[in-house]
């Protein structure tokens, strides 16, 4: 109860009522929030443009106690990682990412681990990294945030130590040749994409991002939006807007 | 809800599925509804079910419409080398209330939206191509709300449209960023459509 004050992330909103919009806020030091703005889709709101989606701002919040949604009285402007908005690979890649805290994070939760890694993140989508490294370096750290980081040093189910050919990654982990027979939902993992797995969580952050991983970084994008997809509970939305995206792009002749 | 008659239920809970209406409002509704004149509510409910029955989408620009193709598309007094493109219905409304605008409209019925799921494929887009395709179009308004999804949409036809006719232009930023078209005043939109300018 009372005022709140942190620096948070907008990783969602959606419109209440005639003007106002609910906003879901990923905090440093509430974990996830989310507020009623009101008055905000005002074309002349007070907040005016600092409720956009992944703008980084300093909050200002009264939780009366009484419902989930706290009264967000300000939101000043930080940074407003604009440039995402511009680019739709980047829009892409930094909803994805947005959508994982979102979707796997409960309200007033403080996990100051992950919003440092969400910060990152869209910080380094905004540098010259390929958007799409950048989802894939999120994505092994924030398994690993969450408290799912996926077993790769042995078979999930017998226990067997890897390597060992033909792995499949399941919910929990690898899984050998043998056991994988009797599982089911596994996606084949190549060697390749469990060293750069295991080479990204443990490297520093630059390191992660400038790592050379050939092939293995779209396989392990694929994994890793699998392994995110699962934990949710349903595919992820903003993967489905990247496939779109890139099925409709513009050919050199002009048609889609 | 269980202490409700059945059709009092009902009818809170049809209304609290409409935007913006919570348990409280739908109650307020249901009970004012249930004190007025029987014709009154009867003039209600046949303008609900008539709405359904006889507003259709315009087959060619997708403006909801009691005659297809819609009065726009039919008038030979608009000019038909003007394309302007918005999200919804509301917005188009919102650029004739300028007075400013003679050409024509293509609703694309959303705007693409990664956190939602929204791709192109759920757009009107397709359709936008063939009109252009059609070849009277020279210039194409991109006026999408000034927002996330606004802004987004706008890229990706214009990146889309460039190759396919003389102009792409974008309505000018004199809107705030992050609000909703719909509530724009006429002025801030007549200076928006003014100011609208080649996308790079
Ligand atoms: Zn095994
Ligand atoms: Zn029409």
């Amino acid at each position: 109860m009372g005022l709140g004050r942190s620096a948070a992330v907008v990783i969602g909103s959606f419109p209440l009522g005639e003007s106002d919009r609910v906003v879901t806020f990923y905090t440093r030091d509430f974990g996830k929030v989310r507020g009623v703005a009101k008055a905000s889709r005002r074309i002349r709101s007070r907040f005016s443009g600092a409720l956009e989606l992944f703008t980084l701002g300093e909050l200002v919040f009264f939780d009366g106690g009484r419902s989930e949604l706290v009264q967000v009285d300000h939101f000043d402007i930080v940074r407003p990682f604009a440039h995402l908005r511009e680019d739709l690979e980047r829009l892409g890649r930094a909803a994805w990412i947005v959508e994982c805290v979102s979707r796997l994070t409960a309200e007033h939760d403080r996990h100051a681990a992950l919003y440092g890694l969400l910060v990152r993140s869209l910080r380094a989508l905004e540098g010259p990294t390929p958007p799409a490294r950048v989802a894939v370096c999120f994505g092994v750290r924030g398994l690993d945030a969450l408290g799912h980081r996926p077993r790769l040093d042995a078979c999930t189910v017998c226990g067997r130590a890897y390597p060992f050919r033909h792995a499949a990654l399941g919910a929990g982990g690898l899984v050998c040749e043998a056991c994988a027979r009797s599982e089911t939902g596994l996606v084949l993992i190549s060697g390749a994409a469990v060293t750069a797995f295991e080479r990204l969580r443990l490297a520093r952050w630059e390191e992660a991002l400038a790592a050379p991983l050939g092939r293995s970084e779209v396989e392990l994008g694929a994994l890793l939006d699998l392994q995110m997809s699962r934990l949710i509970g349903q595919p992820t939305r903003s993967a489905k807007f990247l496939r779109e995206l890139k099925r409709l792009e513009p050919t050199a002749g002009g048609r889609p | 809800m269980a202490y409700y008659p059945e059709p009092v239920a009902r009818l809170i809970d049809a209304l609290q599925r409409l935007p913006g209406i919570g348990p409280k409002t739908a109650q307020r509704l249901t009970f004012f509804l249930l004190k007025r004149p029987a014709d009154e509510v009867r003039e209600l409910s046949e303008s609900l079910v008539a709405v359904k029955d006889k507003i259709v989408y315009c087959r060619t620009c997708f403006n909801v419409t009691d005659e297809d193709p819609c009065r726009l598309c039919a008038d030979p007094a608009r000019d038909a080398r003007l394309l302007c493109v918005v999200e919804e219905p509301n917005d188009l409304l919102a650029m004739e209330r300028t007075g400013e605008y003679r050409g024509r409209y293509h609703v694309l019925l959303g705007a693409l939206s990664p956190l939602d799921g929204v791709g192109p494929d759920d757009l009107k887009v397709r359709e936008l191509l063939a009109r252009i395709e059609a070849g009277a179009v020279e210039e194409v308004i991109l006026a999408t709300n000034p927002n996330v999804e606004g802004e987004a949409t706008a890229l990706y036809l214009a990146k889309l449209l460039r190759p396919l006719v003389l102009r792409v232009t974008r309505i000018a930023r004199g809107l705030p960023v992050g609000g909703d078209l719909e509530y724009a005043d006429q002025v801030t939109l007549s200076k928006a459509l003014e100011g609208r300018r080649e996308i790079s």
